[in-house]
Formats: structure tokens, sequence, C-alpha cells
């Protein structure tokens, strides 16, 4: 189990890792990928998740989607240093010969299912809940989704039945980062007051800052060791784009490639840590 | 010989419940739908049936990951619901992951007559149809249904079930289940002519053959239990004796069983004149049952009867 400052140097590492990525053949979203990073590297470095990356699709092992997913290849550096699949896959992401793909799926060790649309990846998160409640198994559901995913209905439809089933194994994790592709949340549909939402569904909800280890770790303890019979909502409030400042709650960055200054300007700012606790 | 008329829906739980006494990974869920094999259903395996709320999409995310799980997982609603309210879910979480699990419709075309077009499952084959891997079986009396009910657990696969909302009766002779294999058989045998349907119009093509004899046309019936895939090579012998092929379908023809039929001729070399008899292309908000929307729709026996005629009759020049 990673301590703080292991983690905030994983931070720069994962950054610097998925730009070069993303930079690579061009393909991928940055900013999407930043605001999660965090409680990403905190699931996977701090001890939450049990996983075997020898063997991939264990029975007990937990369980985690990046419902978000064009944000699911935050996970690829992260798998491959674990030793789910070797480190030179990275360097054909995208690319024929490769078998990571922009958006996950299942065919590559360590994702549990396919994403790209949506609103599924909480549903079928919840599948994996209820089988571990209905077969006394002790593992858990992870989901990361979007601020932006919580449109969808499909995501409240679940909601009702993660409370109603009482799967306390079971944490949403929601990216509010504050923006989808053409501007702000607020501006767009509000989603506010999405905590007060969340709660009224029946969910133990924690609200923490998506980029403060401190903040994220305390509530992933109080997630795993969760005994109130709920469901785990954890809103993550995050800034789209974390670590290049040009990029931060910019809306027009979702999909957009640098220039050559930006990016030197980038590789840069990349250098130095953008978390500090 | 059947005591009871039971519903398709009846027997198809009863034979899934049978199989999940024995099989505990076995998972029934509802989107609300009932009935009286359900209430039994529950009673008895109350830890193997989920009700998902009135929750199409829902359901089958959940079912998708319950099926990664390793369950065998089976998500049941009326036929317009589960497949067109979720159908995007369907395609992501079931069909592009290849997963095996079994969706049961209820209602196959106007079936829920006098609730309407929301009712009605009038494009959901030709919806299911356009989604990769699928097999759909449509059953059409009692024996087919527990075949198919069977398969889906003997054989789990994407599946999609089409069944009647009212009871059908018997179509096939005990022990005869040349349909599971071949996905199609010629159950009355005739000249020339024939008509290809499913479900409950297999019947009402049964009642047109009838209804021709007098004009000397001498009409043959294959049931189609397996709309997807359909097997060339089968198609190709129950098709041989006959010149002349109708499709008929309480669907529209946008894709449906006709659609089905004349793409396997076409992609298998097979050279047929068909027509193609289905629902006409609009929706109608009309009381009267279903028998007056058949009529509406031009499929009702007596229509059907009279353009078999027509066709059988027609000679064509460029042949």
């Amino acid at each position: 189990m990673a301590s703080i400052e292991e983690l905030k140097s994983r931070s720069l590492w994962l950054r610097q890792e998925l730009f070069e990525l993303v930079m690579r053949f061009k393909k991928g979203h940055i900013p999407s990928c930043f605001s999660c990073a965090e409680m990403v590297l905190a699931l996977f470095y701090g001890g939450y998740l049990k996983l075997d990356p020898k063997n991939p699709r264990s029975r007990d092992r937990d369980k985690i989607i990046i419902s978000k997913g064009h944000a699911a290849m935050v996970l690829y550096p992260i798998l491959s240093d674990l030793g789910f699949f070797p480190k030179e896959e990275l360097l054909k992401f995208t690319q024929p010969e490769g078998i990571l793909h922009m958006y996950a799926d299942h065919s590559i060790p360590g994702i549990e299912s396919i994403t790209g649309s949506l609103g599924h990846g909480i549903g079928i998160g919840c599948g994996f809940a209820y089988c571990a409640k209905r077969d006394n198994q002790p593992y858990r559901s992870f989901v990361v989704i979007s601020d932006g995913e919580c449109y969808e209905g499909s995501v409240w439809e679940t909601a009702l039945f993660a409370a109603h089933y009482r799967l306390d194994n079971f944490v949403v994790i929601v990216d509010r980062n504050g923006l989808c592709i053409l501007d702000s949340t607020e501006k767009c549909v509000r989603l506010e007051p999405l905590e007060e939402k969340w709660k009224s569904f029946g969910w133990h909800v924690l609200t923490v800052n998506g980029h403060s280890y401190s903040e994220i770790l305390r509530a992933l303890d109080e997630a795993t060791t969760n005994k109130t019979g709920k469901p785990v909502a954890i809103i993550s409030k995050s800034v789209k784009g974390k670590g290049i400042s040009f990029m931060e709650n910019r809306p027009e960055w979702h999909n957009q490639m640098p220039n050559e200054e930006e990016l030197s300007r980038a590789r840069k700012e990349l250098q130095v840590n953008c978390i500090v606790n | 010989m059947e005591t009871v008329r039971e519903l398709p829906r009846d027997v198809f739980i009863n034979e899934i419940r049978e199989a999940a006494i024995k099989n505990k990974n076995i998972y029934f869920i509802s989107a609300d739908l009932g009935a009286k094999a359900l209430d039994r259903f529950r009673a008895e395996l109350e830890n193997q049936f989920i009700h998902a709320g009135i929750s199409e999409q829902n359901m089958i995310d959940l079912a998708a990951g319950m099926t990664l799980s390793g369950k065998i997982v089976y998500v049941y609603a009326m036929a317009p619901f589960v497949t067109l309210r979720c159908f995007e879910q369907i395609k992501v979480a079931i069909a592009s992951m290849r997963l095996p699990l079994t969706i049961v419709g209820i209602g196959a075309g106007y079936s829920y007559d006098d609730a309407g077009p929301t009712h009605y499952a009038t494009e959901d084959v030709s919806c299911m149809r356009a989604l990769g891997g699928i097999e759909i079986l449509s059953p059409s009396d009692t024996s087919t249904v527990i075949e198919a009910a069977r398969l889906t657990y003997t054989k789990p696969h994407f599946r999609y079930v089409r069944l009647d909302r009212t009871y059908l009766p018997s179509l096939y002779n005990e022990g005869d289940t040349r349909f599971v294999e071949d996905g199609m058989v010629e159950v009355d045998k005739g000249k020339d002519i024939c008509i290809m349907s499913s479900g409950y119009m297999i019947h009402r093509a049964k009642e047109v053959r009838k209804m021709v004899v007098d004009s000397g046309i001498d009409v043959g019936v294959i049931d189609v239990f397996r709309f997807k895939p359909i097997d060339g090579r089968v198609l190709m012998s129950v098709l041989q004796p006959y010149r002349k092929v109708v499709t008929l379908e309480e669907h529209f023809l946008s894709g449906g069983l006709g659609s089905a039929v004349v793409e396997a001729l076409v992609d298998h070399g097979i050279v047929k004149e068909v027509k193609r008899i289905g629902i006409r292309d609009q929706y109608y908000c009309e009381n009267g049952g279903r028998a007056y929307l058949q009529k509406l729709s031009k499929i009702d026996v007596q229509a059907v009867s009279e353009q078999v005629k027509h066709f059988a009759e027609k000679h064509h020049s460029a042949r």
C-alpha cells in the first residue's frame, strides 16, 4: 500500500505516461483522464483493489470499470505497470498490431467490460456487486462515472436498484469535473445539487477533492469498510485537464490535440507535480 | 394431449424453473411482467428471481454484469419494451461482448391488441435481427416453446425468444423436434406454392391453406422456428418442391421474417417467386381486437387468402 508521497509521484508518472500515449498517434482524451487520475491511482496503488495480474479473471477479484469510456485508457499505464500486459503494448496504443484500443473493452487483460457509450458501466458493475452478495463473495465493485454521464437515465435506474438491494459492496465514483463536451454541466443542463440527488436515492455519499490523496484515501477507507447497508457514491470534485494549465477547465480540449508550441509547453508543465497532498 | 391450455410464457417459465431448481446459477429477471408460472418461480426460487423495477435499461446492463459473473440470466418483459426500450444496452452490453443471455419478449405482433401501438411488437424482429451474433427463436406451439426454453440453458447463447401472449394450438406431433436442428419445418405439404410463417401467424397460414383449397390451390405451410440464423441448405431443401413462396407475418415488412427469407434466398442463390405479406406500413390506434387489427393491416385470413390465390394464379412471362 503506497504512501501519499508515493502516490504523488505516481501522479507525475501517470500524467506523463498518458500524455505521451496520446501524443504518439494523436489519439485519446487527455483532460478526462487527468481529472480522475488520483482517484484511479489511489484505487490501484492504495491497496483497495484485490487483483491478480497473472490471473485477470480470478474469481474473487475486485471489479473496476471506468464507465466514462473515453477515459478508460487511464488504466493502460497502470495495468501494464502491474503486469497485466507487456509495457510494449503502450507503444502500440490504437495501432493495428496492438491490443489497446482507444476505448477499452473486455478483450484487454484487466478490463472488465466494454465502455464508450455512457450509462452502461454502472449497471454492469451493479451486476457484479449483486452476484458478489448472492454468492457470499467478499469482492467489491467499483465504477468510475463522469458527471456528464449522470444525464443518462440508466444511471438513476441502477441507483434505485443498488440501494434497494443494499449493495454496500458497490462504490460509484462520480468524476465531477464539471464539464461535458460543449460547456459546463451547470450551463448545459443543471446537475446540482448532485450530492442530494444521490443521497435521496438511498446512497451513502462522500464528497472529496479529487486531486487530494489525503481526502481520497479517507473516502476510500470509509467506502471499503462501509457498513451502512447502502451503496457508496463518492463525488470527486476534480479539474478536467488537471496538470496542463491551458487545458484545465476548457471544454474545447476534450479531444483536441496540441500544436507544437502547446506540446512543449505541456511537456514542461508535466515535469512539475500538480498534486500537493 | 394438452389438458390445460398453458400460455407460452407459462410453458417457458415452468421449463426454466425446473432447470433453475437444479442449477443455482440460473437467474430470472422481470421488468414487472408477470405470469402464473412466474408466481410459482418467485415462490419456490426467491433467490433466483429479481424484480428489476420497470427499468429495462438497468435490467440489461445488470444482466450483463451477472452473465460476466458466470450466471445464466433471463431478462423478461413485454416484447416491445425488452427489445426497443433498451436496444442500445443490448447492443453494447450483450451483443458487443457476445454474452450468452436470453431475452424473453412476450406479445409478438398484435398480441396486446387492446393496448395500442406502445404494446405492439411489430418491428422488434427487424431491430433484433440487426444485432450481430444474435439468435432469434419464434415458437409456434407448446412443444416449440419447450424446446426453445431447453436450448437457452443447454446451449446458452445471445438469444431473443419471441413469444405470443395468447395460447397457441399444437402444431407438431409429440416427439417431432426437427425444428430445433433445422430451424424451419414443412408442417403441411403442398404443391407449387407455400406459405412461410411462424408463431400465431402459422396457425392463420393453416387457415389460409384450408380456405384456398376450393380454388384448387394446394398450399404448403412452412413453420420458421429460427429467424436468425437461417440455414441456407435447409431453406433450399424445404423450398425445393415449391416455385412460389409467400411469407406471412404480423410485423412490418421492413426487416421482418419476409426480409430474412428473401435475404437468405438471395444469399444462397435460390431463385423463387416471393410474395411478402405483413402489416401495412403504419400504426393503428383502434379498438376491435386482434382480428380487426389484422383486417385493417390486410393480414387477416380472408385478405391473405385472396393474395395467395392471386399470386398462385399469376403467370410471369419473364422467367
